[in-house]
């Protein structure tokens, strides 16, 4: 047998072969809507949250975060992104606005993160309508996690949600308001805020949750913000002149994120980063 | 769902058209004088006898987002051009639900090398190929986007292949026609993930479009 083993073709072929076989899971595609990933590329929002667990803010220090959305196609500007962002300071977190791949498929939303898994700081996403698409749903519950959750951290809590109503053809149920009811009612933090890709004012946001939506985050008096992606640039404002700020988030192509810092009750500051 | 089969079907009608009825039949092998106008219309046979809708060759194959395993029968023209018909399985597992596809290979092997007397080569082939997917979850609904909201299609796909094939001869038909036993390897990839590298070709890298099809073919 030895001599089998000192035979030069098998020397070569075998790590060969062994390396093939180790990323044969991802090249020997099955579908576009495979979404088969290896371990480390899975449950990416519980892994990123317990990373975020290790670094609780001290007291009296300022929680500072970066806002961003829709990487979907951008990987030259994800790159430029990570290489940006790291050199920033007193940064907790980044948080997208949805839309991390363009066509629903899982290897995109990998590609997006052998990028943003370079950050020196947690990742946080939020699903996108064009992450709803054909079997999307089911790859961002693999490789990221759950369509609505909600974090604590800095006596915030983070409530993300699905208000991609029009990838649900308008059922009456997106975003699911018991289960947003439900985390708005949490008084155990002293700020609350909401974010999700379709803002409330969009044609596709479900016009028959629309009201339901709006009057609920108006009611809460936790709320600090609400933070939207799908509409590719900065914008701020009251636009159901209720005294809620919604705030969007730039696309990755614009080549500009935000940086939010938050104190007080609800005070807030955003400065615009060009990379 | 039935609307877009037939689409499907449709637009891989001119593929089975070229290497179909036009392939065998046109075989320069035949040799003597040019059958009658009468006898080429009634049994149309081709060089090796066989009438042309006749498959020449069955194909199992994993991956190339083709299927978990996708199966099916095809034809050759002088042993140089391949056309597959393909219907591939994915179960829920691996892709949310339960997939099934149809799909069409043309590729084109310009080279056959010798390896002793039973083995042969053919160190390149190129190709396109053409899927469609039944059974994905969200897909488009009446009046649930605007025209042109999403500018792909979740269920087609196209892409390149580029392989080679390694052929051991089995025992010739009673007819005496020579039949192959092949495995075979595809690279390949889709039109959107070829878009997303070209838009990005320092984001991402072309190992990272890339899928990889391993097979078998059978003459039989």
């Amino acid at each position: 047998m030895r001599s089998i083993f000192r035979n030069f073709p098998l020397r070569t072929l075998l790590p060969a072969t062994a390396a093939l076989l180790l990323g044969g899971c991802e090249l020997l595609e099955f579908s576009p809507n495979d979404h088969r990933s290896s371990d480390e590329q899975q449950d990416l929002t519980a892994k990123n949250l317990a990373r975020l667990a290790q670094t609780p803010l001290p007291a009296g220090d300022t929680l500072r975060f970066v806002f961003t959305g829709d990487s979907q196609r951008f990987y030259d500007e994800a790159e430029d992104l990570v290489k940006s962002v790291n050199q920033q300071a007193g940064i907790q977190f980044m948080l997208i606005a949805g839309d991390i791949s363009d066509f629903g498929f899982g290897r995109e939303m990998r590609w997006v993160d052998d990028h943003l898994r370079k950050l020196k700081i947690p990742y946080l996403t939020v699903i996108g309508n064009h992450d709803s698409v054909g079997n999307g749903r089911k790859a961002y519950e693999k490789i990221f996690g759950p369509l609505n959750y909600s974090f604590i951290y800095a006596d915030t809590k983070f409530i993300l949600t699905d208000t991609n109503g029009r990838e649900y053809n308008f059922d009456g149920k997106i975003p699911n308001m018991p289960w947003v009811n439900q985390e708005l009612r949490d008084t155990s933090t002293r700020r609350h805020v909401i974010i999700s890709h379709i803002p409330p004012q969009d044609e596709d946001f479900d016009p028959a949750v629309r009201e339901a939506y709006v009057t609920a985050l108006r009611n809460d008096p936790r709320l600090a913000f609400e933070m939207n992606g799908h509409r590719h640039d900065f914008s701020i404002g009251e636009p159901f002149n209720d005294g809620v700020t919604y705030i969007n988030s730039y696309g990755f192509e614009k080549r500009q994120y935000l940086i939010v810092t938050v104190w007080g009750d609800k005070q807030f500051r955003l400065k615009k980063v060009t990379f | 769902m039935v609307q877009r089969l037939l689409l499907a079907a449709l637009a891989a009608a001119p593929l089975a058209a070229v290497a179909g009825p036009g392939g065998p039949t046109s075989s320069p092998d035949t040799t003597g004088a040019a059958p009658t106008p009468g006898l080429t219309q009634t049994t149309a046979r081709s060089a090796d006898g066989l009438p042309w809708y006749r498959p020449r060759h069955a194909v199992v194959q994993t991956g190339g987002g083709l299927g978990m395993v996708a199966a099916g029968v095809g034809y050759s023209l002088r042993d140089r051009l391949d056309l597959d018909i393909l219907v591939g399985y994915v179960p829920k597992k691996y892709a949310g639900s339960t997939l099934s596809l149809a799909s069409a290979k043309l590729l084109y092997s310009p080279w056959t090398l010798p390896v002793g007397e039973k083995w042969s080569v053919k160190p390149l082939s190129v190709g396109v190929y053409f899927s469609y997917t039944h059974g994905t979850l969200n897909d488009e609904e009446p009046n649930q986007y605007s025209r042109g909201y999403y500018w792909f299609s979740t269920d087609t796909r196209v892409g390149p292949l580029l392989g080679s094939r390694l052929s051991y001869a089995l025992p010739p038909t009673t007819t005496g026609r020579k039949r192959n036993l092949s495995g075979y390897y595809e690279l390949g990839t889709n039109d959107l993930y070829l878009i997303s590298y070209v838009q990005n070709t320092k984001g991402l890298s072309p190992a990272d479009i890339l899928t990889l099809s391993l097979g078998v073919k059978v003459d039989f």
